[in-house]
């Protein structure tokens, strides 16, 4: 007989625990775990009996890992918070008594957590961290684009600007932008970056407000890990290609609105003449580094040299040799020229397509938004100018030679020119915002015909595709031949039809042959085409009655024999395929509906 | 005016220093006994609803009172003054050479009485006189004169008594008449001075205020100090300090200390050592002020912890064409769409948004629910549980199992080739004879019809009075006759015209000319055979008795050989279960008691072996050894129907709940395989005897044939190959089809249906 084994002792009911208990367990508040749970990227679990992870019972609760919370218990940031709560107790009781003297030096003490920390441990590697950015820059842009108010300090929304300038810089000075799609949204973003895919939502320039129904608080504490991990992320891409990172920032031009353009780049050679505080801070930390390395790489020589034949030693020094390599390759500034070298040969094939606007200059006029297009334009070479209205910094005027493009979202209005700006207008091209999105995304310079001013825009399809089998819109008529016919014979539609009932009879019926023939002649049809329909139709015919009908019906008694499981997993897959079916047709009968009836107003 | 004259008042009472009996101090004092004493409720009462009213009737009182009352005041104090002139003038007449009272009263607002020194008449010495003391509130109560002299005792001691206490000889000071309510009312209209006067406690009677406790009023009314006396403003007296006051002279002529004016050594080394500690380091200045934002570094440099990442969040999905500010026109909703989307929950669209079409980007508006998005976005993050999900990416129709095509499994029946029809009741049972030519159907209404295969002929009919329960051929080459089971009875009939060696063989066997002899246990079941000379082919030549109130048998079968049979009765009130045996004209039950009511039993057609299906399970008997064999779970809840295949091996258990269950009786207690595709319940099944066939019917009206291979290697599984769903039976009253038979060496099916119709099928 085996051990006896207690109810609530092992499996299922060790694994996890409520919130209630968790929060219970680690003795903070609700908000406090809700806080600690996004910041450690701790979420809920569905264990496979709810029954049985709950001491039987059914009640609707949230389970965690127990093995989360137990890590969770050692968090320095759940230690902090706790350093917060009495903090806040003690300020408030100074602010009480009227001692204004204690609470400053209370205030100034304040107990304040780093992240990073968790950001090293969520993210082991570099590639995870920017495969997990999307989430972070849409927020951080969000964020940039919000008024500030009581709930929203200024520094953070000034913090959250920065970081979004200092990314589209990133993202112009390394050429990644990929695709770009309009949507009613905002402006959906794709860049590949350390060859991941990184998309983000920008909303258009309007002012937000946080609706009542939103947590302002869970919105902050995800803003804090975001920005916390966006500036890390930034430090980490600026510095392999050999950027100063923070860029720093030209104040009037930032208050001329400038936006990006008040960022300048600066490379880490140049840096010693331009910024000498930020250069000893490197070297400082360069040498620190490297101190201890070099310490290192003797204490490795040493035990190498001392005893050769103990394996863990041996196994020891190894790893420090790696260790140390790392440290090189990432820390000395030195190597960092050559990673740019490489990534530059790893971008190579396609910069055709990311210096597709070199060779053009744009102008912008002033009802389009300067921070996208700006942003597009740079980021493929291309050179912009906007007039003053849309902000400072622009390097060069309307009257520019060497402007090719202008891009205007007016509609044509006849007004008196003059000569100067007649010629002009000859000279330029004058295009709608989506040709520079369309260009992108189709990877080569459209035809600006169909996009020039005051023109109606062909649609705008998204770059990222849909799923497989779906309805294609740039597909040509769906059924070609069919359309075809009812364009031949473009007496009516509903004649034709009539005529296709009656086809089916024709199959066993003599006299309803003849009858359909007779209607065919009036209708107009010759007689060749009636009777290769009337062929057609007879071999749609005895294969739907012979052929298809019988392995039908075989297919259908033999999932008889299916098992249960198989039963519902193969209903399943039908439905969701019918439905993407149906979805399909209907959009392309929708379509040629809306063509049918195009026809009809251009005849009439 | 009032309060001047209230002043005015006050100071004419400071006035007469020496009288101290006169009756308004008495009022006075006795209107602050009042005002301390709080025990009678009743006369707080009274005396709060007095002080309330005293703005009252200033406010509303006549004018013409005012002035009266004012006249009459005038002139009371007109008497009052001339009264103490008169008394000064005494006084004066008393004491002229002592002192002048009138001239030094009127400045008498002090708070220390002052002396005055006078030269004494008799010792012709100065000496010190003190004014007299002032019989006010601030004076000793103790040489108060009152006609009461009960003391500081309740009053309401005396409240059922014609008293109200004792004077200064004993005597009872009797209780003033006090008036009812109305006379309390006309004293306040008539008395002038009813509005300034209150409950006296110890007099037990109203008494008018003084003008210094009216005053007193005033003055708390104003929110002054009730004193008239006190100053608030008086000049300091600096009894220390001051100019001329300085202590010249040192206190101690001890001398100075050194410590006073040398530095400290200990102070030095403290100071030192924090000087020291501060030099090597230890102690560290207050780091100047953190600044908000924390540094960021070369994080990813060191090298990482051997920790797995965690599982990175799934991503939302990628915008689709119709997300696009500038849609092909087919993405637009139509307005019922529009309509449908606007009236579904939030959370049960299928999109979150709907395709909108702006012809230029200029125009396109902000999108009003992005923080939402933003929001319900991190709340998936942090408080949706995430299951990973392997995505299946497969073909659905590979999943339905390659069988092979019916067309290659033939024969079997397809089509219906005659119908033959009992219009009275449901065709409840069918047999089918051993030759494959006749078929026996009964039917609810009591006919049993004799019928021929081929072309339907009806040859031979039965009527009995009630409904057919179960019919059966026995299953012998060289006899032919059938079982018939009635209403607790089994008959045994001939069929008409049976060549004469087997008529007669038949006849012997059913009803010998020498009985069998009896048994030992005489059976509860009677075998009658009727006599020679009565019997004809439409009357059974055997009938089974079954124990009175045992039902009817619904089930008859044979054993292989054809000597044996069992019936089975339901309904009944004992287990039904009988095992007859033809040749020795002897029945018995097998089972003395049996766990549940049985459904159905079947002999083994090698073994000598007996299922016995009750409600939920199958237990398989062995009949020579008389022990359980085994009992299948088939996991139905009610069995309907069961047969066993012509090897043995192989079982089909059909239930009400549509579930047909396929046992390998080698393997497993289990079921083989369950197959549930009968839309109603399962009615009856049957093996094909010599074809790999098996038909199963159901309420639903349709019948349904299988291939059923069986192999004879254990290893191999047998196959199971739906072919034909047979269709033509009518549903009546929730009825299909009732019982499917087949024709043995034909692959033809019998089926006997609820509209009373009996069908052939053929292949």
């Amino acid at each position: 007989m085996g051990r006896l084994r207690q109810k609530g002792k092992a499996g299922a009911a060790k694994a996890y625990v409520t919130r209630t208990a968790a929060i219970k367990k680690l003795q903070c508040s609700l908000a406090d775990f809700r806080r600690l749970c996004i910041l450690k990227g701790i979420f809920p679990r569905e264990p496979r009996s709810r029954k049985r992870a709950n001491k039987g019972s059914s009640a609707p609760t949230s389970f965690y890992y127990a093995k989360d919370i137990a890590y969770l218990a050692h968090e320095p940031v759940l230690k902090k918070l706790r350093e917060h709560k009495t903090f806040a107790k003690k300020i408030s009781r100074a602010l009480g008594r009227g001692e204004w003297s204690s609470a400053k030096s209370l205030e100034d003490n304040k107990p304040v957590y780093r992240l990073d920390h968790i950001i090293k441990e969520r993210y082991p590697t570099f590639i995870d961290a920017v495969r997990d950015i999307d989430d972070a820059l849409c927020m951080v842009f969000l964020f940039a684009s919000l008024p500030s108010n009581s709930r929203l300090p200024t520094e953070l929304v000034e913090n959250c600007s920065r970081l979004a300038a200092e990314w589209q810089l990133y993202v112009m000075h390394s050429h990644s932008l990929r695709k770009i799609f309009l949507s009613i949204k905002g402006v959906y973003y794709q860049a590949e970056i350390m060859d991941q895919t990184v998309t983000w939502l920008v909303p258009y320039q309007f002012t937000q407000n946080i609706p009542a129904d939103v947590d302002v608080r869970v919105m902050l504490t995800f803003l804090e890990l975001y920005q916390t991990l966006l500036g890390f992320v930034l430090f980490k891409l600026y510095t392999d290609v050999g950027l100063i990172y923070p860029p720093p920032l030209d104040v009037n031009k930032y208050e001329g609105g400038a936006g990006v353009g008040a960022f300048t780049l600066k490379n880490l050679s140049h840096q010693a003449s331009i910024s000498i505080p930020k250069l000893k801070v490197v070297e400082v930390d360069g040498r620190k580094i490297t101190g201890k390395d070099v310490r290192q790489m003797i204490k490795s020589i040493g035990t190498t040299a001392a005893d050769v034949d103990m394996d863990s030693a041996i196994e020891n020094t190894i790893e420090v040799d790696e260790e140390f390599e790392a440290h090189v390759s990432t820390s000395n500034p030195e190597p960092s020229p050559s990673l740019p070298t490489l990534k530059a040969l790893s971008i190579l094939p396609q910069s055709l397509s990311t210096a597709l606007f070199a060779s053009y200059t744009f102008f912008l006029s002033r009802e389009t938004s300067r921070p996208i297009f700006e942003f597009i334009v740079r980021c493929f070479g291309g050179r912009i100018g906007w007039p003053a209205s849309s902000g400072t910094g622009s390097p060069f005027d309307e009257s520019d030679d060497s402007i090719t493009h202008v891009i205007i979202d007016r509609p044509l209005v006849e007004r008196n020119e003059n000569a100067e700006e007649k010629e002009r207008r000859s000279r330029r091209k004058y295009v709608q915002p989506q040709w520079v999105v369309d260009c992108i995304n189709a990877g080569k310079i459209l035809f600006e015909e169909l996009y020039t001013q005051g023109k109606t825009l062909p649609p705008h399809l998204s770059p990222f595709g849909e799923y497989e089998g779906a309805y294609d819109p740039t597909a040509g008529p769906v059924g070609g031949q069919e359309s075809l016919h009812s364009s031949e014979s473009d007496s009516s539609d509903d004649e034709v039809e009539n005529i296709s009932t009656e086809e089916t009879i024709t199959v066993d019926d003599p006299t309803a042959l003849r009858a359909a023939e007779l209607a065919a002649e009036v209708a107009g049809m010759d007689y060749g085409t009636f009777e290769k329909r009337v062929e057609k139709s007879n071999k749609r015919t005895s294969k739907g009655a012979n052929g298809d009908d019988i392995e039908e019906a075989e297919k259908d008694m033999n999932k008889m024999m299916m098992s249960n499981k198989q039963r519902k997993l193969y209903e399943k897959m039908k439905f969701s395929q019918k439905k993407r079916d149906t979805e399909r047709v209907t959009l392309e009968t929708r379509k040629k509906d809306i063509q049918k009836q195009k026809k009809r107003e251009s005849r009439s | 005016m009032a309060v001047d004259d209230a002043k005015r008042e006050a100071k004419k009472r400071k006035q007469p220093v020496v009288e101290d009996s006169s009756s308004e101090t008495q009022d006075a004092v006795g209107t602050l006994e009042m005002l301390t004493d709080d025990e009678d409720g009743e006369d707080a009462a009274s005396d709060d609803g007095e002080v309330d009213e005293f703005p009252e009737i200033d406010t509303t009182s006549d004018t013409e009172n005012d002035g009266s009352d004012e006249f009459d005041e005038e002139e009371e104090e007109g008497e009052e003054e001339e009264d103490e002139e008169e008394e000064d003038e005494e006084e004066e007449d008393e004491e002229e050479d002592e002192e002048d009272p009138g001239a030094e009263s009127d400045d008498s607002l002090h708070v220390f009485p002052k002396a005055k020194i006078i030269t004494s008449d008799i010792t012709s010495q100065p000496k010190r006189v003190y004014p007299e003391i002032e019989p006010n509130y601030d004076s000793d109560s103790s040489t108060e004169d009152t006609p009461n002299r009960v003391g500081d005792v309740p009053m309401h001691w005396y409240d059922d008594l014609p008293h109200v206490g004792y004077d200064i000889n004993g005597k009872k000071v009797l209780r003033p008449a006090r008036g009812d309510e109305l006379d309390k009312f006309l004293a306040t209209i008539e008395d002038p001075n009813a509005w300034t006067s209150a409950f006296d406690k110890t007099a037990q009677m109203d008494r008018p205020l003084s003008m210094e406790e009216l005053d007193i009023i005033r003055r708390l009314y104003n929110n002054e100090v009730p004193d008239a006396n006190y100053d608030p403003y008086e000049p300091m007296t600096e009894w220390f300090t001051g100019k001329g006051k300085e202590e010249i002279m040192p206190l101690s002529s001890a001398p100075e200390p050194k410590r006073r004016w040398v530095p400290s050594k200990w102070e030095k080394q403290k100071v030192m050592k924090i000087v020291r500690a501060i030099r090597q380091g230890r102690i560290i200045g207050a780091k100047p002020k953190a600044t908000s934002k924390l540094p960021v570094y070369s994080i990813w440099s060191e090298p990482s912890s051997s920790h797995p990442p965690p599982l990175p969040a799934p991503k939302p999905r990628l915008p689709t064409n119709a997300e696009s500010y500038n849609p092909p026109e087919e993405y637009l909703p139509t307005e019922e769409e529009r309509k449908e989307w606007e009236a579904k929950d939030v959370e049960d669209r299928e999109r979150d948004f709907l395709p909108q079409k702006y012809p230029s980007l200029r125009l396109v508006p902000a999108y009003d629910r992005f923080i939402k998005e933003r929001f319900s976005r991190q709340l998936d993050l942090y408080l949706a549980p995430r299951i990973q999900r392997a995505k299946l990416n497969i073909d659905p129709s590979t999943l339905i199992p390659k069988l092979p095509s019916p067309n290659s499994l033939k024969p079997f029946p397809n089509y219906r080739s005659l119908k033959f029809s009992h219009p009275k009741g449901r065709a409840r049972c069918i047999s089918v004879s051993l030759d494959g030519a006749w078929v026996i159907s009964g039917d609810e209404d009591g006919v049993v019809s004799l019928w021929e295969v081929n072309v339907g002929r009806e040859v031979k009919r039965w009527k009995f009075e009630s409904k057919i329960g179960s019919l059966e051929w026995c299953p012998r080459t060289d006899v032919s006759f059938f079982a018939v089971g009635i209403d607790e009875a089994v008959h045994f009939l001939i069929p008409p015209n049976l060549p004469g060696p087997v008529f007669t063989l038949t006849q012997s066997i059913l009803a010998p000319a020498t009985l069998p002899p009896a048994p030992p246990t005489p059976s509860l079941v009677k075998w009658i055979t009727s006599p020679s000379a009565t019997w004809s082919i439409d009357t059974p030549i055997l009938t089974l008795a079954l124990p009175p109130s045992s039902g009817m048998p619904t089930q008859v079968t044979w054993h292989r050989r054809g000597d044996y049979m069992t019936s089975v009765s339901t309904g009944g009130q004992q287990s039904g279960v009988w095992i007859h045996q033809v040749s020795r004209r002897h029945s018995q039950a097998p089972f003395k008691k049996i766990r549940g009511t049985v459904q159905l039993v079947l002999f083994h057609p090698t073994k000598p072996n007996f299922f016995v299906a009750t409600q939920q399970y199958v237990r398989i008997y062995n009949l020579s050894e008389q022990k359980l064999l085994k009992t299948l779970m088939p996991g139905i809840r009610w069995i309907s129907s069961m047969d066993v295949h012509p090897s043995g091996d192989h079982l089909i258990v059909g239930g009400y709940d549509r579930k047909l269950c396929w046992f390998d009786l080698e393997l497993s207690d289990k079921p083989y395989k369950v197959l549930r595709y009968h839309t109603r319940a399962i009615r009856s099944l049957h093996f094909h005897p010599s074809y790999p066939l098996f038909a199963s019917c159901s309420d639903d009206g349709s019948i349904q044939i299988f291939h059923s291979r069986v192999y004879n290697d254990l290893m191999t599984d047998p196959l199971i190959v739906p072919l034909k769903i047979l269709r033509g039976h009518e549903v009546k009253d929730g009825l299909g089809v009732l019982q499917v038979r087949w024709c043995h060496r034909q692959p033809w099916l019998v089926s006997g249906g609820a509209d009373g119709n009996v069908s052939v099928w053929c292949s």
